[in-house]
Formats: structure tokens, C-alpha cells, sequence
């Protein structure tokens, strides 16, 4: 078959495939959203982070004050204390009279930042590693999955601190290290589906029609395989934001001057034993929440595909 | 069967090289560990000196292979902070964590069964609501903060429980004093409590979810409808013929769970001060010492794949469907 | 009727019994327990290093004379102390009728051979007796000149060796030459009241009383890192004296009714350094510090006691210089806060504010978790900066494995933050960081000649009354001129429990010989 002819009937089938999808789509969506009001939970989970997400983008235009100004006679004030030139700590002021409520704002954008980066990070890593494994086979797979071995051997948590430590503290650097730490479940499912997707007949007629490898990966088999990893995906969000408090409670979290909620609920425990309970309770409910409601959206989003999943095999 | 645990002990050792030189790269690329033994007031040249006695002047793939081939001879080096056999260092840290694990595993799995079971049997009711979401509350509290909060009302205030520290039973048991080891083991326990639910406060939430779904998933199947059908007891339906199937996929994260449930031990050890191999390993990595962190990586993914293998074995005993071709994967 | 609740309560209390019993261990009259914050590497006399690994071996090593907790140099193993003429032979005579752990008399012969066996190459012992105090007095060797008498000999006279030889930790020589050195190093056989009794690493040393000095039979030291389960095992009252309390948890603890606080105006000299060596320079603000009108307007926006009274829960006196108020020089008041005098000191040594409103920027270094309260305390000299108009460049770094190497190299930023530690018992001790311009604690590379040309005749000097003149001078150099933004003497706080009497020291050395039970 010459180029010409794969090249024309690539977008063809591209068209036919996509036109399908589209209405799939459309009814699938329907579907979801009558699960989800079914199930009543997901629709607050669903709000809980639309709101947590208007936070993140408009929180630090609303926020009362510098998230990094000092006021060290204020510091460790109560919550509703009136603060300098008027202002109120609505929720209090830190350690360093630094208002709690404004370094939860701030910290939302920067929490969901690297939970939400962190998982494209190794999701991107573990479906390219995935898809490779699973469509090459022979010793890519073998390379692949003894990569994924290795790790998995290593206890995740020792693996980020030397990286970290070596690395030193910083927000790009712990999205890195969390993102790695994600890569080999992406890869797992990836490949086992890939794998029995590689011999179905809309891929073969696409060998047929003389598309290329790289189309056939991408653009016939990935957006086959895509929907379960939004499963793992909102569930790691969960344990990458927990992962970061626990590294913030080790000293190897952002530096101290940014604020997450895992850094400021890490900072918290020195101040618990002195009953200042407002330092732990907001972030600490805002992690709780956040995680909840992604747990919550995973759990949905599980029921939901199931069926199809089941389907499919 | 032979062949199968052979290739899988081949590939076992891919990985266990592949460990170390992830780890040895990585402590040495991040700085010279020089610097922590020499003291505060030495010269250049003394540090030069000191660099050159602790072989970190060599190339870096030489001091990788000299490391390799220690190892190969059972020799794993001296820790340098301690200035003793690394492995014996590590193998003393290990019961405390083998304690502590076991113990959150155990106790993950036995809350987590009759939980789940309880949850899937009433599904919908407020027994179910209850213990979902005491499950995903479980599984959205830092270890960390658990472990404070837990120190501060039930040993602080209510004082139910030992606020720190650790009572050996393992070791006293491994060198053979079986009635010290057994005279300590109410107090072990007693110890292990508190640090013990902050490591598996999450495996137990997330297993109380996966034992309530599995099961959930298998009341719905055919043969259990068929058992039903023929009119047999609920009981004898649920523990007979649906407990044991949805036993299957708790079995497989047992293995991974090991891995899991360490990650949460560095954090409650340095919290409840216990002795463990977490502590001592991130102290290690700190301090670059790196035929300690060497030693404690080896051991523990030696575990990790040991128990993996045996979970895989196990597996296959409880579910003669599963053909051993290809392992899981 | 009345017998169900009656055996109800009694099912009760025995519950209760039994939880108590088992959760609170019985405190037992004859021990002492002491929660340590940070763990402990080895009793291998030549690599002890830190503090509280020195702090437990002073009990099992004893020393040939000792610091009290007022700086005095008093006796120990030894009772005198005479020099030779030409002042480098230290010649110190016995008690008599010492012995060792292992049972062995313990003579001039021991004293030797833990002196030359610590300096010898071979055993490329790395800890602070080798590699500070031999270094610091230039020793040379020791030996016997008979079963009582052991004579010291260092390099050159040297006014403060007296004290520096009291830190070492002196050994049984019977004993350790049949040890390896792995066997050394967790099975110390010294000359102190207390002996070895188990350790357990990460987790407790616990010590054996031997002979006299000392009220307990048994000391009990517990590592136990984080703070608030320190403070909770205090309060809990299982724990008898903890260290490193951190200043928030200052208040639970005192509220309790079962502990109280021990503030002590430490001996640290809490600094910045500004480094003013070639390297810095290049790095942002290295060129601005080089001036010492630079330097000295800085000194005045930092509001140190400010700093004291929020951060670190005590009142305290800002320092004046290296040295530790008793011996300090007493007429130099400490800088105030005074921003506005910051900024016009900044604008008349030619760094004015720019359109954005920032003078320079400036990178400032520090380790992370090592002094009290650190990252707190820099978070809020950054802010004091930042509002003289600097725009500051923060690294915060992780202690052991990045900031220290950076100290052994002398490469830190333009402006680092450093505790140093100090001694009440010679104001030349607290000098001795600068002795000399390339000495490996003159992290500042500060060089001017006004300080360091007057070394010479400090060690010249016959007695105190002789260098006080010159230690004067040169501290007022160092308080107008100085590589030093100087900031406080780090306070140190430990918790004591109502259970016990003890006294905390100002020198960081927690000893408990004289601790004893309150009745």
C-alpha cells in the first residue's frame, strides 16, 4: 500500500471512529450524571472541589493579607483576633503571626498544583512506559517492567526522601519525586491493556489500512484504555497530597516560606500539645476534605466504568 | 512450580542490583559524604586525607563494583557513622519494624474483614453509611498528625496506652530466651498500639473498602445466586461460598502492603520514638551513609520480593484458575 | 441488688489496675530518666562529637580535671596541675586508689595511653577530642613519669589548653588494647561513677552506678525526637528531665502542675556571618557587606530582643560580640532596633532604594533544624531585612548532609546563620572561632588586621589582668567593624519534673550527679 493511501485513510477512520465517540460520549455523560445524583455523595464531592479549585485560581485576589507577612506580636493569635491596620485573622495567625486564612487560600492553588502535576507527571511517564510495554512486547516489556519491579521493591517512602535529600526542598522537585513515585501503576494497567487491545479488530484494520505505530498507539488504542486510569488518577491525587504532608512533617516539603496544607499541618505539631487547635484543624480539614472528596469521586468514577470494563472483556 | 520460582528468583536478582545502584547513585551524586567525618576544625588537607582513607577520591564505578563485589563475598560494608557492620546494625533495627508492621497488618486485616463484611451485608444501611465513612475519613488523615493526636488523648490525657517507646519480643525470641520474649509480649502489645493504628490506620480503611466491594461484587455473581436459589441458609451462602472468594483480591495486596505499610513507618517511628529500621534509615540517608542505607535497602526488598512470591504462591492455592504463566504482571 | 455493681466496680478498677500498671511502668525510687532529643552514634571516646553523646560518655569517662557549671576548672582524676617552665608541659598528678570498670587500678599509664591512643593516625578517629581540642592546643604526646604523674605536651603556650584538656575522656588501657575498634566502640570501660549497663540504639542508653557521685543507681536516657511526645512522656510523668523543650510548649508544660520549665541563658552565640571572601562577592549582596558602614547599618534592623521575647519565650540582652556577657567587654552597648537608622546608614553608604524600592538583593544561607527555633528565627530576620529595603535571597538547607559542608569549605553565601558554641570560663575561648585568619571556623573571612595581629601578644601575656586591656580593644574592633550581625545567646530549655531536683547548666552539659529525688 503506498504512503498516500495510509495517509488518506488514517483521518477516515479517524472521522467514522470519532463521530461514535462523540454520541458515546454524549450518552455516557447522561449516564454519569444520573449515577452520580443516584448516588448523592459524588455531588458533594463535585462541589467541594469546584469550590476548592475557585480558591485556588481566585483565593489570593480575595485574601485579607500577604501570605508571607510577619507579625510577631500577633503570632499564634486566636481565631476572629483583630490584626494590624484593622484587618481581621479570621482563622487565626501561625507561628509567625501569618494569617492562617490567607495561607490557606494561597495553599490550595499550591496543594492542588502538585497533586494535580504530580499525577501528570507519572501518569504521562507510566501510560507512555505502559502503552511501549504492552504494544512492543519482548525485552521493551521485559526493560519496562523490571523498571516498575525495582521500584516497587523500594519503599516509595525512602526512594522520595534520598531523591529529596539530594535534591533539596522545592515544589518542582517534590512533584517530580511524587510523579515517579505514581509511574508503575499507570504503566501496569496500561500494559495489560494494551495487550489484549493489540490484537482487536478495530486495531488490526488499522495495521490494515497502513497506519503507523505511533498512530496506532496514541490514536487508536490510548483513548480505548484512557477511561480506568481516571480511576487511579483521582484516587492518587488523594495519597499524593497526604505523601506531601508526611515529607513537609520529615522537613523535606516545599521551603517554608510557601505555603500547603501539608507544610502548615506539619508546622501545626509542635502547637498541639499547647492547645492551639486552629493551626491543625483548618488545613488539617481542608486535606481531609480534599482527599475525601477525590475518594469520594474515584469510588464514583469506578461504579461508573465498571459495568463498561466489564463489558469489554 | 521449580521453574517458575527459579525464574522468579533470577528476576529477583536483576532487581536487587538494580536497587542498589538506584540507591548508591543517588546518595553519591547528591554530595560527598567526607564532610561528616572529619571534624569541625580540620584542614583541607586532613579532609583530602580523610576522602582518600574512606576511598570517596575513587571513580565512581569503581567504588560501585569494589561495593558489588563485598557484597557478592556477604560483606556489606562498615557503616560509616557507626563504624560497625552495616547488615548488623540493620538486622538489629529489624524486629522492632517487623513488630510494628505485623502488627498493623493484623490488625488492619482483622478490623478490616468483619468491617467490610458488615458494610457489604447491610448495604445501605446506617451500618453501611458508618463504616464507609469511617473508612474514607481513615483514609484522608496524615499518619503524622494521627499519631500526635493519639499520643495526646489516649496517653496524655485518658492514659490508656504507653506514650512511646517499644518492649523487644522478636529479638529476645531470636537469641533464643523464649521466656523473657514471652514474659515482654503483654507489654509489646501495649506498645504497639498506639504506633501500631497510626501506620495501619489507612490499610485498614482501605481494606475495610476493598473487602466490602469484592464481596459486594460476588453476592451479585452467579453461583452465589444459584446457592441462594436452591434455598440455602444465608449464613452458609455468605461465609461459604461468598467470604471465600472475596478473600481473593485482599490476598493479592498483602504482598504490596508490606511495601506500603513501611512507608507510613519512617513517620511513626520518629513520632512514637520507636526503634525501628525507618528511623535509623533515614537517619543514614541524611548523613550519606551509604553502606547503611545500602544494607537496609537490600534487606527490605529482599523481604518485599520474598513475600511477594509467597502471596503469588499462596494465590495460586486459593484460586486454581490462575495459571502461573506469566505471574500477575 | 447490691452485689452486681459491686463486682462490676471491682472488674472495673482491676481494669483500670492493670492498664495503669501496664501503661505507666512503675517508678522505681533508684532511677532517672532523661528524654534526649536527638540520637546518639558511638562511646568510642576518640568520635564522640555531639553534645548529648558527650553529655552520657562525662558519665561513664571522667576527666583529669573538670568545668562546674560555673566555668571553674576544678579537680577530677586529678588533683593538681602544674606547667613546665616554658609553658607547653602540662604535668598532672593522680588521686590515688582509682580504678577502672574492668577492675584494674587506674594510673598515669591509662592517662597516657588514652591521650596518645585518641591522636594516633592509625585509628583515624574523626570526634572532638582529636579533632578539635588536639588540634586547638597542637598536641604533642603524652606519657607517664610514674604511677601518678602524666605529663601532657603540646606545641606552644597556649592560655586556655587547661580547659580545653578537661573534655577529654580518659580510658583503660588494659581493656582496650584487647578491643577491636568496632568492640570499642559500644563497649566503653572508663573511670566515671556510671558504667555501661545496655543500649539500645534509637532507642535508650541506659547506665549503672558503680561508684560515688551520683543519687541514682540507675540512669535511663531515652531518645525521643519529636517534641510534643517528649513533652508528653514528661508530663505524663514518665520521663524525669527532658532537653530541647520547644517555646511554645513552654506554657503546657508549666500549666501541667507536674513539670516545670528550666530556662537557661545558654552559651551559643547566635549569629549572621557575613562572608566576605572572594567567592561570595560574586554571589547577590557580596559586594555590598564588604563595607563595613554596610554592616553596622544592618545591626540595626534586626529587633533581637523582639526576636527573644515572641520566638524563643525569653527576655534577653542582645549580644555586643563573641564573647559571653561575664567576660564581654562591658563597655559596649548592644545595637538597637532602629530601622530608620538602618536605612539612613544603608542611603549614606550608597545604596538607595530603587524605583522598586529594594537596595540590594542579598543571599542569606542557613541549616535547617538545629538550633532552637531556627526556621522561625530566620523566616523573621528575613522579614527585618526586607523591610530596610533588601530584597533577600533565603536558602534554607538541610543540615547535616548540605549546610555542613558548605561550613568545612567556608563557602556559604554573602550572609549565613550560624550558632557557635561558647564557654563562660575565658573570654579567649569564645575568641578562639578567629584566631587566625584562615582558621577553618573563621567562616567569615574576615580579616582585619586590628583583631588578628593581636593574637601574639594575648598568648604572651602573663596573666588575666595582662590581656584583659588587649581582649577590650579587640572586641570593640569587632562590635564596630565585625564580620558578625550580632543576634542573642541561644536559651536553652529544660523540662524538669516536680519528681526530681536538678539544675540546668548554661553550658549545654546536662549532668546528674547531683540530681536527686525531691522529698
Amino acid at each position: 500500500m503506498s504512503e498516500h493511501g495510509g495517509v488518506g485513510a488514517g483521518p477516515r477512520t479517524d472521522a467514522l471512529l470519532a463521530a461514535s465517540r462523540e454520541s458515546d460520549f454524549r450518552r455516557e455523560l447522561r449516564r454519569a450524571a444520573r449515577v452520580m445524583v443516584d448516588a448523592r455523595w459524588p455531588v458533594f464531592a463535585v462541589i467541594f472541589l469546584f469550590l476548592t479549585a475557585l480558591a485556588a485560581i481566585f483565593g489570593p485576589l480575595v485574601a485579607p493579607f500577604d501570605p508571607n507577612r510577619q507579625n510577631l506580636v500577633l503570632r499564634l493569635a486566636d481565631p476572629m483576633t483583630t490584626g494590624p491596620d484593622g484587618g481581621v485573622f479570621w482563622l487565626g495567625s501561625d507561628a509567625l503571626g501569618r494569617d492562617v486564612l490567607t495561607r490557606l487560600l494561597y495553599g490550595a492553588r499550591i496543594s492542588l498544583t502538585v497533586g494535580i502535576a504530580a499525577i501528570s507527571v507519572g501518569g504521562t511517564i507510566g501510560i507512555i512506559a505502559g502503552l511501549m510495554a504492552g504494544y512492543f512486547g519482548g525485552w521493551v516489556d521485559d526493560v519496562v517492567m523490571r523498571l516498575g519491579d525495582i521500584q516497587l521493591a523500594f519503599p516509595f517512602i525512602l526512594l522520595a526522601i534520598m531523591f529529596l535529600v539530594v535534591l533539596g526542598a522545592g515544589v518542582w522537585n517534590l512533584v517530580l519525586v511524587l510523579g515517579i513515585g505514581q509511574w508503575v501503576t499507570y504503566a501496569r494497567i496500561v500494559r495489560a491493556d494494551t495487550l489484549s487491545l493489540r490484537e482487536k479488530e478495530f486495531v488490526e484494520a488499522a495495521r490494515a489500512l497502513g497506519d503507523s505505530t505511533p498512530s496506532i498507539i496514541f490514536r487508536t488504542i490510548l483513548p480505548n484504555i484512557l477511561a480506568p486510569l481516571t480511576v487511579i488518577a483521582s484516587f492518587n491525587v488523594a495519597s499524593v497530597i497526604l505523601s506531601e504532608a508526611a515529607l513537609s512533617f520529615l522537613g523535606l516539603g516545599v521551603p517554608p516560606s510557601v505555603p500547603t496544607w501539608g507544610s502548615m499541618l506539619a508546622e501545626s505539631r509542635d502547637t498541639l500539645v499547647a492547645n492551639k487547635w486552629w493551626l491543625a484543624v483548618f488545613p488539617g480539614v481542608a486535606i481531609m476534605l480534599t482527599v475525601l472528596s477525590f475518594n469520594i469521586l474515584g469510588d464514583w468514577l469506578r461504579d461508573f466504568l465498571d459495568p463498561r470494563l466489564r463489558e469489554r472483556t | 512450580m521449580g521453574a517458575y520460582v527459579l525464574r522468579r528468583l533470577i528476576q529477583s536478582v536483576v532487581v536487587v542490583i538494580g536497587v542498589t545502584l538506584v540507591s548508591f547513585l543517588a546518595l553519591q551524586i547528591g554530595g560527598d559524604p567526607t564532610y561528616l567525618f572529619v571534624s569541625e576544625r580540620a584542614s583541607l588537607e586532613e579532609i583530602e586525607a580523610a576522602r582518600r582513607a574512606l576511598g570517596f577520591d575513587r571513580p565512581l564505578h569503581v567504588q560501585y563494583l569494589s561495593f558489588v563485589g563485598d557484597l557478592v563475598r556477604g560483606d556489606f560494608g562498615q557503616s560509616l557513622s557507626y563504624r560497625q557492620p552495616a547488615m548488623g546494625i540493620v538486622l538489629e533495627a529489624l524486629p522492632a519494624t517487623i513488630e510494628l508492621t505485623l502488627f498493623s497488618m493484623l490488625m488492619a486485616l482483622s478490623l478490616a474483614i468483619p468491617l467490610g463484611v458488615l458494610a457489604a451485608i447491610n448495604r445501605g444501611t446506617a451500618w453501611d453509611g458508618s463504616v464507609t465513612t469511617f473508612a474514607m475519613l481513615g483514609q484522608s488523615i496524615p499518619n503524622f498528625w494521627l499519631g500526635i493526636m493519639m499520643i495526646l488523648v489516649f496517653g496524655l490525657y485518658l492514659r490508656w496506652f504507653p506514650i512511646s517507646g517499644h518492649v523487644p519480643f522478636l529479638t529476645p525470641l531470636i537469641a533464643g530466651d523464649v521466656g523473657t520474649a514471652f514474659g515482654n509480649l503483654p507489654r509489646t502489645l501495649f506498645h504497639l498500639v498506639l504506633p501500631g493504628l497510626a501506620v495501619g490506620t489507612y490499610s485498614l480503611a482501605r481494606n475495610t473498602r476493598l473487602v466490602r466491594s469484592s464481596l459486594l461484587e460476588v453476592l451479585e455473581e452467579d453461583y452465589v445466586r444459584t446457592a441462594r436459589s436452591k434455598g440455602l441458609p444465608e449464613k452458609r451462602v455468605l461465609f461459604h461460598h461468598a467470604l471465600r472468594n472475596a478473600w481473593l483480591p485482599v490476598v493479592t495486596v498483602i504482598g504490596l502492603e508490606f511495601g506500603f505499610l513501611l512507608g507510613g513507618v519512617v513517620v511513626v517511628e520518629t513520632v512514637f520514638s520507636y526503634p525501628g529500621i525507618g528511623r535509623l534509615l533515614f537517619a543514614a540517608i541524611n548523613q550519606r551513609d551509604i553502606p547503611l542505607v545500602q544494607a537496609g535497602v537490600i534487606l527490605l526488598a529482599g523481604i518485599f520480593i520474598i513475600l511477594n512470591l509467597l502471596v503469588d504462591l499462596i494465590y495460586v492455592r486459593l484460586d486454581p484458575r490462575m495459571k502461573l504463566a506469566g505471574g500477575r504482571g | 441488688m447490691n452485689h452486681m455493681p459491686m463486682r462490676i466496680r471491682s472488674g472495673v478498677c482491676l481494669l483500670a489496675l492493670t492498664l495503669t500498671v501496664a501503661g505507666c511502668a512503675q517508678r522505681d525510687e533508684n532511677t532517672i530518666v532523661v528524654g534526649l532529643s536527638a540520637d546518639i552514634t558511638t562511646f568510642e571516646p576518640g568520635m564522640i562529637s555531639s553534645r548529648d553523646n558527650a553529655n552520657i560518655a562525662r558519665h561513664i569517662f571522667a576527666g583529669l580535671f573538670s568545668l562546674d557549671a560555673d566555668g571553674q576548672h576544678v579537680p577530677d582524676l586529678a588533683h593538681t596541675l602544674e606547667l613546665t617552665d616554658d609553658g607547653t608541659g602540662y604535668v598532672y598528678t593522680l588521686r590515688e586508689g582509682l580504678t577502672c570498670h574492668d577492675g584494674e587500678p587506674l594510673t598515669a599509664e591509662d592517662v597516657a595511653y588514652t591521650f596518645n591512643r585518641i591522636a594516633d593516625p592509625a585509628n583515624r578517629f574523626t570526634g572532638n577530642s582529636p579533632g578539635f581540642v588536639f588540634t586547638s592546643i597542637g598536641f604533642q604526646n603524652a606519657e607517664a613519669l610514674d604511677d601518678l604523674r602524666v605529663q601532657i605536651n603540646i606545641a606552644r603556650k597556649n592560655p586556655i589548653a587547661f580547659g580545653l584538656i578537661t573534655e577529654i575522656y580518659v580510658h583503660c588501657k588494659d581493656s582496650y588494647e584487647r578491643m577491636s575498634l568496632d568492640e570499642a566502640a559500644s563497649n566503653p570501660i572508663g573511670s566515671g561513677p556510671y558504667r555501661l549497663a545496655s543500649w539500645t540504639r534509637g532507642s535508650e542508653v541506659v547506665l549503672e552506678k558503680v561508684k560515688d557521685r551520683g543519687n541514682f543507681q540507675r540512669i535511663v536516657w531515652r531518645i525521643i525526637p519529636e517534641a510534643s511526645t517528649r513533652t508528653a512522656e514528661l508530663v505524663a510523668g514518665n520521663v524525669d528531665i527532658i532537653t530541647n523543650v520547644v517555646p511554645e510548649q513552654i506554657e503546657a508544660i508549666e500549666a501541667s502542675g507536674r513539670a516545670e520549665v528550666h530556662a537557661v541563658s545558654g552559651t551559643r552565640r547566635m549569629y549572621l556571618g557575613f562572608n566576605l571572601s572572594e567567592a561570595s562577592r560574586q554571589m547577590p549582596g557580596g559586594e555590598a557587606i564588604q563595607d563595613p558602614a554596610v554592616r553596622r547599618a544592618l545591626q540595626y534592623a534586626v529587633d533581637v530582643p523582639t526576636i527573644c521575647r515572641q520566638l524563643l519565650s525569653v527576655e534577653c540582652q542582645r549580644a555586643t560580640g563573641p564573647v559571653n556577657p561575664p567576660n564581654a567587654n562591658p563597655n559596649l552597648t548592644p545595637y538597637p532596633f532602629d530601622p530608620a537608622m538602618a536605612e539612613r546608614l544603608l542611603d549614606e553608604a550608597g545604596w538607595e532604594r530603587g524605583d522598586d524600592g529594594i537596595r540590594f538583593s542579598i543571599r542569606l544561607q542557613a541549616g535547617r533544624g538545629r538550633y532552637v527555633n531556627d526556621v522561625n528565627v530566620i523566616l523573621a530576620i528575613t522579614q527585618y531585612l526586607e523591610d530596610v529595603g533588601l530584597d533577600v535571597e533565603l536558602e534554607l538547607l538541610e543540615w547535616a548532609s548540605v549546610y555542613t559542608p558548605l561550613l568545612r569549605e567556608r563557602s556559604m553565601g554573602p550572609l549565613f546563620f550560624l550558632g557557635s558554641g561558647g564557654g563562660l570560663w575565658s573570654p579567649i575561648y569564645d575568641m578562639t572561632d578567629l584566631a587566625d585568619v584562615d582558621s577553618g571556623t573563621n567562616y567569615t573571612h574576615w580579616d582585619d588586621p586590628r583583631w588578628f595581629s593581636r593574637w601574639a601578644e594575648l598568648s604572651e601575656a602573663e596573666t588575666a589582668e595582662e590581656r584583659r586591656p588587649v581582649i577590650d580593644e579587640m572586641l570593640q574592633v569587632f562590635y564596630d567593624d565585625g564580620p558578625w550581625l550580632h543576634l542573642y545567646f541561644q536559651p536553652d530549655f529544660y523540662g524538669v519534673s516536680n519528681r526530681v531536683d536538678w539544675e540546668a547548666r548554661r553550658d549545654e552539659r546536662v549532668y546528674l550527679f547531683d540530681a536527686r529525688l525531691r522529698l
